[in-house]
């Protein structure tokens, strides 16, 4: 009992110790970067601080899954940080709210120029600029080299194109030895790869309405389907229960797998001999999707261009160059494009290659609900239960409401804000 | 006879699978969690000591021991204040109040949360252990569970301490207390596993990277594309000792609960 009390104590003290208070302007950032990607940052942080004195940049580490909730509540309660690192899926959602500064009036046109296009079109919503991109990936084909040998292919020629895909995807399968020539997820972002690759999309031009009922977004979709209900030569990784494609990877059932470059890592420590190539052309040519990060500005801030400033920093030619050294990620700004050492990095040049045929995702508020209710439905064609044209019409009808029911709330907010 | 063993044996291993994939996974190299071996080829410590060293996690230790331990008495001890009064005590309102104390169990826990956070901010206790311990000590449940349980403390005992002098203090601590000690163990084993392994509030709360509790702390091997899971089964494999260890010494309790009231003199 009396350890108890002594701990009740000290921790009565320990919180009641005030934080010291500084001069100058102080930068409050959350961010979500892993812990190979933290020290880059805060070494970052440090020589922004050493060009900037009298900015005081405090990063705080926030767990990925713990992001969202933690800035809706900081926002109900006007305590959000001046800035924060949030997924390209998110920003929409916090922009037609009203949640973030518009970067436009903080002269952040100079950069904007630089940065790859792919990358920044995540960060405008309706012609204004919300954020500035600290991180841009996309998905390539990663394949097992051993694997390629064992099945009489040669190691250093990936598949090309989709009917070599299958070609190669057929001799790599050995069911006696429990191998498959591919693992996939089931997810729309996932499957963009492979519309694109047709020539479909996600939404029409407009963003207004679901297009995924278009002849060339179901052949996209019924390849996928069919490479598992048809050709056989993929392992089931999406259902649930499967084994996962990443980590069928590891364990070598899976001999191509879709990833991105933050896999590398893992893959190198896990002494698996893998090679990364473009995703196969389609009809339509090389096609990726877009994932990444952005950095941005709440509108409650009290040192909005100072914030702006340090978001220009990170996205700044020497800043990326360092980034993408140190971490064999794809730099955002283009500019560092020269700057960078293949050498330690041999596969950061497929990346960035992949990453010229990459699409962004319509900047809508509400991606994550599409997704949420277009799973399900090409769940139901993997599966056989539903036809790939039956989903896709299914899937469209849900996301034209999702779409109708945004339109209706951004008309909404904007009454409210006049 | 044999049939039953058996499958009891193949129901422990299921629930226990986890456990052992758990500590398994925690002295395996990274990179190697889901290779086709299911033990370790070349077991190592690594993961343990970089749990410690580079992630922090001797202090988020310390943090969600000073949070779980003290949520964990001092809500113990309000609930069994509460159900003592509610019990023993006579005033006006009494079952119209409980009730509406009791009521209150109806509003879903998350629906407190932004409520509960303005209410912390106005406070300035952001970034504090306060934060983490105030708002959750007064818990119905207890009081319901305890009270519950203190109904079956036969009226006239409590009248025969009265009769010998007792003040209510003395009742409460002499007598009821150590009457419902298997309960209020239980009770006090619930709040502190609540605490120890609440996530969202503790992160909430806290701005702070050394204010961080250990489910905080585990949140952070699950990136936004990869998970760390040796590293992640490494520091659970930790977190899940104060708990046995809690239960394992609380049993006791338990036990003793049973045997209690089965003589009677």
């Amino acid at each position: 009992m009396r350890y108890v009390l002594a701990l009740m104590i000290l921790a009565l003290i320990l919180g009641c110790a005030k934080e010291a208070t500084r001069e100058g302007i102080v930068l409050k950032v959350w961010e979500t970067y892993n812990s190979e990607e933290r020290p880059v940052f805060l070494s970052l942080v440090e020589e922004f601080e050493k060009q900037h004195p009298g900015i005081k940049i405090e990063a705080v580490n926030i767990p990925f899954d713990g992001l969202e909730p933690k800035i809706l509540t900081a926002l109900a309660t006007q305590t959000a940080p001046d800035i924060a690192r949030v997924d390209v899926a998110f920003l929409p959602k916090l922009a037609i709210r009203g949640a973030l500064y518009a970067l436009d009036q903080f002269r952040v046109e100079s950069i904007k120029s630089e940065l790859r296009p792919v990358a920044l079109s995540s960060c405008i919503v309706d012609g204004k600029t919300y954020g500035i991109p600290d991180q841009v990936n996309g998905l390539c084909l990663f394949y097992n080299k051993e694997l390629f040998r064992e099945a009489g292919l040669d190691p250093n020629k990936p598949p090309s194109s989709w009917d070599e895909f299958i070609d190669y995807a057929k001799k790599l399968t050995n069911k006696e030895k429990g191998v498959y020539g591919f693992g996939m997820k089931n997810s729309l972002w996932w499957t963009l790869p492979f519309i694109y690759s047709f020539g479909g999309d996600l939404l029409t031009p407009d963003n207004k309405h679901c297009a995924l009922t278009s002849d060339e977004a179901i052949a996209g979709f019924q390849f996928k389907v069919d490479l598992y209900a048809k050709y056989r030569v993929e392992g089931g990784a999406w259902r649930s229960g499967g084994i996962r494609d990443d980590m069928g990877f590891q364990s070598q059932v899976y001999a191509m797998i879709f990833n991105g470059p933050w896999a590398v890592k893992g893959l190198e420590r896990s002494g698996i001999d893998f090679g990364v190539a473009l995703i196969p052309k389609g009809p339509k040519g090389y096609a990726t999707n877009v994932g990444g990060n952005n950095m941005v500005v709440f509108s409650t801030s009290k040192h909005p261009k100072e914030a702006a400033q340090f978001l220009m920093f990170i996205a700044s030619k020497d800043s990326q160059a360092k980034w993408a050294n140190s971490l064999g990620q794809v730099p955002v700004n283009m500019l560092a494009d020269g700057l960078i050492d293949f050498s330690r990095h041999p596969y950061l040049k497929i990346f960035m290659e992949q990453m010229k045929y990459a699409k962004p995702r319509p900047p809508i508020a509400s991606y994550p609900e599409i997704e949420n209710d277009v799973n399900p439905e090409m769940q139901a064609a993997l599966d056989g239960k539903k036809s790939v044209r039956e989903a896709m019409e299914a899937a469209c009808k849900k996301v034209d409401a999702i779409l109708q029911e945004e339109e209706a709330l951004k008309a909404g907010l904007k009454k409210q804000a006049r | 006879m044999i049939l039953l063993y058996v499958a009891l044996t193949f129901a422990a291993f299921v629930v226990l699978f986890p456990f052992i994939w758990m500590i398994i996974t925690a002295f395996k190299q990274p990179g190697t969690e889901f290779s086709s071996q299911i033990l370790p080829s070349k077991p190592t410590l690594e993961n343990f000591k970089r749990v410690f060293t580079e992630f922090g996690f001797v202090r988020y230790f310390l943090n969600s021991t000073i949070v779980a331990v003290s949520s964990g008495v001092l809500a113990t001890l309000l609930a069994s204040l509460a159900a003592y009064a509610f019990t023993f005590k006579n005033f006006v309102f009494k079952e119209k109040m409980y009730g509406l104390i009791i009521a209150s169990m109806m509003v879903p826990g998350l629906m407190y949360v932004v409520p509960q956070f303005a209410i912390i901010n106005k406070l300035g206790w952001m970034n504090t252990y306060r934060a983490m311990i105030v708002p959750h000590l007064a818990n119905v449940f207890g009081l319901f569970l305890l009270r519950q349980y203190m109904g079956t403390i036969p009226k006239s005992l409590i009248d025969a301490a009265k009769m010998d002098g007792a003040n209510d203090l003395q009742i409460y601590g002499r007598i009821v207390i150590p009457l419902s000690l298997p309960i209020v163990a239980t009770l006090f084993l619930l709040t502190f596993q609540f605490h120890w392994s609440n996530f969202l509030w503790q992160l909430i709360v806290t701005n702070k990277e050394n204010l961080y509790t250990v489910p905080v702390g585990l949140a952070m091997f699950k990136q936004q594309h990869e998970e760390l899971y040796t590293l992640k089964m490494a520091a659970s494999a930790v977190s899940i000792v104060p708990i046995s260890l809690i239960f394992v010494f609380a049993q006791r309790y338990f036990i003793e609960g049973i045997t209690r009231g089965a003589v009677k003199e």
